[in-house]
């Protein structure tokens, strides 16, 4: 494997194109939530 | 849910096989891009780079959409949605613009060397920087709203000639201009069948999280301005 990857670094930039969009699926996740959340608050509020 | 989880995997899959898969010559098997004359081994780049300039058009025109829609119903929720959504086509002109030069490093020899295309897309950036320059230096809320709404409708004018126009009647550098004898039109000519079809995903992957970030962008946006109006009355 790390043999394998040292040999065709295409591979190591695909996993990392992956890891970012994990991370950016993953804040547009929370970020959806906290914003629902909030909506639902003020509207209570009124 | 299940939309999100299935834009996130069109996406992975989009990348695994963009950047995955190999370009030869002939290409035999299916899963072979074909080598395009002038691009070579950067022709990759055709999977990410295109989706950001055809979002910058898409978000744009949707900018330009909701502000005629705000000036004729005076809705301020029009107006946050065009606003959000040349912000969103600002973003993504500066992501075309980045990877463009960092692509053009490699195929052309420098980053910058002021190409019809290149030409064209700083007058874009200026052009819409302006709009955000506008609605920053205006308190009232209608009044900003109309201003930049007519400022987005009018500043559209110029989009399809410095996108579709301008980059391809005069001679230049990038796939698809005037002189190109190497490249040519891209999508139809050098593509074989299964990089037409993971162009396509890819556009329609890029669209869907589009989609999304609009989506999220202006209600945020809304929110922030009723906090701040229940605000300015307490």
């Amino acid at each position: 494997m790390n043999e394998f990857l040292s040999q065709n670094a295409l591979y190591i930039v695909l996993i990392i194109v992956l890891i970012v969009w994990t991370g950016i699926f993953g804040f547009m996740w929370s970020l959806e939530k906290r914003l629902t959340k909030l909506e639902r608050e003020q509207k209570n509020e009124k | 849910m299940v939309k999100k989880i299935f834009l996130y995997v069109l996406l992975a899959v989009v990348s695994i096989v963009g950047i995955g898969f190999p370009i030869v010559k002939n290409p035999v098997n299916w899963y072979e891009y074909p080598l395009i004359p002038g691009l070579e081994e950067n022709a990759k780049i055709i999977f990410f780079h295109v989706p950001t300039s055809w979002l910058t058009v898409i978000a744009f025109f949707m900018s330009t959409y909701f502000s005629i829609k705000y000036l004729r119903k005076k809705n301020i929720i029009d107006d946050a949605k065009a606003y959000t959504s040349a912000q969103l086509g600002m973003i993504f002109c500066i992501l075309a613009t980045v990877t463009g030069a960092v692509w053009a490093k490699f195929a052309w020899g420098s980053f910058w060397s002021w190409d019809p295309r290149q030409t064209s897309i700083f007058a874009i950036l200026l052009i819409y920087g302006a709009l955000f320059a506008l609605r920053s230096a205006i308190e009232d809320e209608q009044k900003r709203a109309t201003l930049s709404a007519v400022y987005s409708s009018i500043a559209f004018v110029t989009v399809p000639f410095f996108i579709f126009i301008m980059p391809r009647i005069m001679k230049g550098l990038h796939p698809g201009s005037a002189d190109d004898s190497t490249a040519g039109p891209l999508v139809n000519f050098k593509m074989n069948g299964n990089m037409q079809v993971v162009f396509y995903l890819s556009l329609l992957g890029f669209t869907l999280l589009y989609a999304w970030m609009w989506d999220i962008g202006y209600r945020s946006y809304l929110l922030k301005e009723k906090i701040e109006k229940s605000e300015k009355k307490d």
